[in-house]
Parts: C-alpha cells; sequence; structure tokens
C-alpha cells in the first residue's frame, strides 16, 4: 500500500544532514550498498510524495521515485558536500527528472565547466559555508514560518501551479499570494543571515 | 563584471522550483552563468526545495522497491565494467580576463547549446532583418510556452514601445541600453512583469545585442508592428 502517510522527522541538526551527505560519498567511493540503502530508505518516499503531488498516479510515482534513486547512484560522484546538502541535491535531481518526465525537455543549467563561468573573486566568496548547517537552518526556518506562508511557499515547489492559479486553490486574491511569498522569503532570508 | 540590474528573488526562486517556460530557464540560466551572486541565490532557493522535500509528507515505497532498484542497478553495473568517473571540474576565470571591453566574450553555454553549430561568437549569428536598425534571431527547440529570441539593436534605434501580456525579462550581452528604468549593461536583466511599458533605446555608439525571453507574445503599442506581428511571429 502506498498512501501519504504523515511527515517523518528529517534531519533535525546538521550532524544528521552530514550522515546523509556521507551515505552520498560512501556509494561514490566504495558502491556502498548498505549506505544506498539508507538513503533510500530516507528520500524516496519523499520524492514518491514530490511525484505524486505532480503526476497524480502513484504507480508513476513510484517508478519516478525510483528512477530518481537510480540517478542518486550514477550520479553519486558528481555530488560536492562543499555545494551542496544532501537533501538539496536530492531535490534538484527530482525536479530534473520531473521537468524530463512531465515536460519533455531538459531542465537549462548553468554548467560548471562553462569557460564563459564568471567566478566570485571577492575575499568573502571563499569563505566556505557549512551546507548541511545551512539546509537544517533552512528548514526550521521553514517550519516556523506562518501557516498561510508556509503553504504558499509548499505549493511553490510542489505542484507545478503559476501564482495564479495558486491563489485560486488557496481562494485568495493573487496580489495575497504575491505579498506571503514576498514575506516568506524576507523571513527566511533573515532567518539564515541572522546566523551565518 | 559589474552586474548592476538582476532577476526578481521570485524569479529566482520560480527557476530553482522548475516552473518556467524553458524560454525563461535559458535567460536565468545565461545570466546566472556570468552573475555568481545570482548562483548563489538559486543555490539557497535549492535548499528552501530541499527543506520543502524533507518536511512534506511522505509515501510508502513498494515493498521491494529498494530491491528492484538494486537488481537495475546491477545489471547496468554488469554492462559496463567500468564504472565512469570524472569529477566536477570548473574552470577558473579571472574576471578581468574574461571580459573585454563591454560584451560578453564568447557566448556562455546555455545559449550556446540553442545556437546553430558553426556559431561561435555574437557576430556570427544569422541575423534576419525586422525593422530599420533591428534585426532578430528567433531560437528555435524552445517548447511552446513563452518565447525567446536575440535582437541586435543600432545606436540611438529604439525597439518600438511594448508593454507585456506576461513575464518578460531581457538580458543585455552587448553594449548598453537606457529605458525608463535605467542603464542596463552587458550582464545586466530587465525583469519586467505584465503592467510595465517601456522602450528601451540603445544609448551609445555601439550596437546592443540582447536576449529576451516572453511567458507570452510580446504586444507593441504602435500600429505598424502590431500590424507586422502576425507576420513576422513576435
Amino acid at each position: 500500500m502506498s498512501g501519504t502517510t504523515r511527515t517523518r522527522p528529517g534531519p533535525a541538526d546538521p550532524a544528521e544532514a552530514k550522515r546523509c551527505a556521507s551515505w552520498i560519498v560512501a556509494v561514490a567511493a566504495t558502491q556502498d550498498r548498505e549506505a544506498f540503502a539508507q538513503l533510500f530508505a530516507h528520500f524516496a518516499p519523499r520524492v514518491k510524495a514530490y511525484m505524486f503531488r505532480f503526476g497524480g498516479n502513484s504507480e508513476n510515482a513510484e517508478e519516478l521515485a525510483q528512477e530518481a534513486m537510480m540517478q542518486v547512484w550514477r550520479k553519486a560522484h558528481l555530488f560536492d558536500p562543499q555545494k551542496a546538502a544532501a537533501s538539496t541535491w536530492i531535490f534538484t535531481i527530482a525536479r530534473n527528472l520531473r521537468i524530463d518526465r512531465f515536460r519533455q525537455r531538459k531542465h537549462i543549467e548553468v554548467d560548471d565547466s562553462d569557460p564563459t563561468l564568471i567566478i566570485d573573486d571577492s575575499p568573502l566568496a571563499d569563505e566556505i559555508v557549512d551546507r548541511d548547517e545551512h539546509a537544517v537552518l533552512v528548514k526550521s526556518a521553514m517550519e516556523e514560518l506562518p501557516a498561510d506562508q508556509k503553504v504558499v511557499v509548499e505549493l511553490s515547489f510542489f505542484e507545478d501551479l503559476s501564482h495564479s492559479e495558486i491563489a485560486e486553490q488557496l481562494d485568495i486574491p493573487l496580489g495575497t499570494v504575491k505579498s506571503r511569498l514576498r514575506l516568506a522569503l524576507t523571513k527566511l532570508r533573515g532567518g539564515l543571515e541572522g546566523v551565518s | 563584471m559589474n552586474i548592476k540590474h538582476h532577476p526578481t528573488d521570485q524569479t529566482l526562486m520560480d527557476y530553482a522550483s522548475g516552473k518556467m517556460s524553458q524560454a525563461m530557464e535559458l535567460l536565468v540560466a545565461t545570466h546566472m552563468t556570468l552573475c555568481p551572486k545570482c548562483r548563489e541565490k538559486v543555490a539557497e532557493f535549492e535548499a528552501l526545495g530541499g527543506a520543502a522535500l524533507e518536511t512534506a509528507n511522505v509515501m510508502s515505497m513498494d515493498a521491494h522497491a529498494l530491491d528492484h532498484v538494486m537488481a537495475m542497478i546491477e545489471r547496468e553495473t554488469a554492462n559496463e565494467n567500468v564504472v565512469f568517473r570524472e569529477m566536477p571540474s570548473t574552470r577558473r576565470v579571472a574576471v578581468g580576463e574574461s571580459i573585454t571591453g563591454s560584451a560578453i566574450p564568447s557566448v556562455p553555454r546555455p545559449l550556446a547549446n540553442l545556437l546553430p553549430d558553426n556559431v561561435l561568437s555574437l557576430e556570427d549569428i544569422p541575423w534576419k532583418s525586422l525593422a530599420p536598425g533591428v534585426k532578430h534571431y528567433q531560437l528555435k527547440s524552445i517548447e511552446s510556452k513563452g518565447t525567446v529570441r536575440l535582437m541586435k539593436i543600432a545606436p540611438g534605434v529604439s525597439i518600438p514601445d511594448h508593454g507585456h501580456h506576461g513575464h518578460e525579462m531581457t538580458l543585455l550581452l552587448k553594449g548598453s541600453y537606457i529605458d525608463e528604468i535605467g542603464r542596463f549593461r552587458a550582464g545586466d536583466v530587465a525583469d519586467l512583469g505584465n503592467d510595465v511599458d517601456h522602450q528601451p533605446i540603445a544609448d551609445t555608439a555601439e550596437e546592443c545585442i540582447c536576449l529576451i525571453a516572453t511567458d507570452a507574445p510580446m504586444k507593441f503599442n504602435r500600429l505598424l508592428p502590431k500590424l507586422l506581428q502576425p507576420f513576422i511571429g513576435i
């Protein structure tokens, strides 16, 4: 049976987020199956729920979640813990797979080996951000958002809805969607800057 | 590169959540190639996507899902023998050496990927004349929602006064222009909503080349361009 169940807690502290990252690193380094099983247990049900909200059919969602996890195995050597937390990286894999399957095209991205890529050479840019700590901060900042703002952020990431469609679904004016989103982003950004 | 005008946070979030038209994505990814600040912001929005993934509901997988995936991986590895492995490489280009004058030296890859193979620089683009002093090039293989084109505007010439049905973004690749909002140089993005009417003018001795992406066809306010619209496919 594959019904929707209530939120399972995600990583509550950087140590847990780091464990997720270390599993991906282990898969890349030694094709560690045990580490992959852990990743699978944590992320596959989340990716399935993500796909379900776009596809509306649990068979489809199951297949896409499996496909996404295959990509996690295949692309593990491209994971760079200094550039992204595990949850961030797996989110981008799920997002790109969704666009590939539902819209039959590739998500257009920056190519890190592009010779025209401009690198920030200011001293601040070299400061290493701990991506796992950052991911945990983002998550708790998001959990602390007022419910009406949180739902707008969630719908932005979890459904292929424009702002006016979100307005329709929540039965609120378009301007309200925009202002809630703006407030949420200001709050999220403020929360992050306060700490780093 | 001294970029002053960026896409809005909302636009960068739509890029990160993957809900833009391909036309808009192309423009944002081209700008991001030139703008480390916006790359970092998008990384933050992707972290927000990761947080949404962590906090949202879960759906249990089929009982044998992991075995199934492992079996597929086995088959794949057996076929490959050698695991392809490449570390992500970033070629560092110092800001000073990559930018000469006011133009992007060569075409950033997200855009280059959609140009014909023989186009190596902005000069090689097979421009089509649109109006005196205005040339354009419509990009191919972009999904039908939205439009994206390159425009080349002679010094002192203005793009016909137009408003927007939907979201329009302009990325300057060469030269500069000025409009009601301000002055835009190579790398800058004008990120306009649907209620803005503007009339950009190429304002230096140099021609101006820009990438324009819309979510809906542009609407021109003057009679002549409006009549031309159905014929030239704007």
